[in-house]
């Protein structure tokens, strides 16, 4: 937790009051030093004073509020003013809860609670919202979100990222045959094979029907390769109770460097798709790395 | 509580008896000269602003050391200051606020 105050008398004050609870607090007299602190230790929750020297409490919030990393934060604001105008502009720059000082301990301990309990709800909608509900694995929105972040950060570090598209072989048909629940059943076996195989910095999501995406980070098409590989030899020896007569494949599409522009992510899915293609055309159960830029003629003789 | 208005009866703190907070009042108490001594110099040079800022960090850190008086009387004085009220009310109450001051006792 963070505490920002420029009194020394409240700082301590909160110090000594919240040693025995669980809580690591961190404080800060100015709120440029908050700021900067809240950014880079990205604490739970921040106290934050109004009437402070250099910039007032409702500065920072409004900063606090417009900076990506910190806006998920929650902050109370702990002022000396019980001013009605100050508790709504408070609240209106989005403060979770507004406490007047001289606060009373366990009042703003019971305030911190809730604030903490609603933020880790909020969270969890959030993540929700952004997982597929059949295999678990990230949805397509998370996805979009998460590949723009990828090629923006290669812009700017030149750190190496790998786009996989997969394709489940044949998935069509396997439905038919036997029946929804046998594919569903395959789709969630499939992503927790991912899941397990995966590392943890790595993002795996259900692109949409029987397609993933694999967005695998600080590594280049080749190392992918030696991973896909893996996956995709685990994949064709699974055995299934429902169908034990028919294994599944599945179909991947490599890309570290995209035809096109490699800004757009738009541009990275279509060298991905591409690649996906030569792996289905080349006769399925493989993994294909997209060559960039693939000079138009040759890439119909591989079609 | 003891009775605020009693000249020179000293005021110990709500919290005199908790462990937690024995070291912490008494550093409160002890840093309490020079507070007395910058509300003087800001009263005898009507610095009004600096006045206020005083009276706004001894409202919000007085009643939390366990001396409420203090916290009460520094919130009137800065409601005093913001509504510009008479300087004579304010003279009495930067007094008022003062003599509590130089009471505090762990």
């Amino acid at each position: 937790m963070l505490a920002i105050d420029d009194s020394a008398d409240v700082l301590r004050l909160l110090e000594v009051r919240l040693r025995n609870e669980d809580i690591e607090l961190i404080t800060a007299t100015n709120p440029i030093d908050g700021m900067r602190i809240a950014a880079e230790r990205q604490p739970a929750l921040i106290l934050l004073d109004l009437a402070m020297p250099v910039m007032d409490g409702f500065e920072a919030l409004r900063l606090l509020k417009n900076d990506p990393r910190t806006v998920h934060i929650p902050v109370i604001v702990v002022s000396g003013s019980d001013d009605t105008d100050d508790k709504v502009a408070g609240f209106n720059l989005g403060a979770i809860d507004y406490v007047c000082k001289p606060f009373n301990m366990p009042e703003l301990r019971a305030r911190m609670r809730s604030a903490l309990r609603i933020h880790a709800l909020m969270h969890m909608l959030s993540q929700r919202a952004q997982i597929d509900g059949l295999t678990g694995l990230w949805n397509r929105a998370h996805f979009d979100r998460r590949l723009t972040e990828e090629v923006a950060a290669r812009a700017r570090t030149g750190k190496p990222f790998t786009l996989t598209l997969c394709d489940l072989d044949n998935f069509k048909s396997l439905n038919d045959t036997h029946g929804h629940p046998a594919g569903d059943a395959v789709l969630q076996q499939f992503a927790k094979l991912l899941t397990s195989m995966l590392r943890k910095q790595d993002i795996a999501c259900r692109y949409g029907g029987e397609e993933f995406a694999i967005i695998l980070r600080d590594t280049t098409a080749e190392q992918a390769t030696h991973l896909l590989e893996r996956i995709r030899e685990s994949l064709e020896s699974l055995r299934w109770p429902k169908h034990p007569e028919r294994n599944v494949t599945g179909s991947f599409g490599v890309c570290d460097n995209p035809a096109g522009d490699a800004k757009d992510p738009a541009a990275w899915i279509e060298s991905a798709d591409r690649a996906l293609y030569e792996a289905k055309r080349a006769g399925r159960n493989r993994v294909v790395i997209s060559t960039a830029p693939p000079p138009t003629a040759e890439f119909r003789r591989a079609g | 509580m003891p009775a605020p208005n009693t000249p020179s009866h000293p005021v110990r703190s709500e919290f005199a008896d908790d462990p937690d907070m024995a070291d912490l009042v008494e550093m409160f108490v002890s840093e309490m000269p020079d507070r007395i001594g910058a509300l003087e110099t800001c009263l005898r040079e009507q610095r009004l602003g600096d006045l206020q800022t005083l009276a706004h960090q001894l409202k919000g850190a007085g009643a939390g050391y366990g001396f409420e008086p203090v916290s009460l009387i520094a919130g009137r004085l800065e409601a005093s200051l913001k509504t510009n009220a008479e300087l004579d009310a304010i003279n009495a109450e930067v007094n008022e606020l003062i003599d509590i001051c130089r009471r505090l006792t762990p």
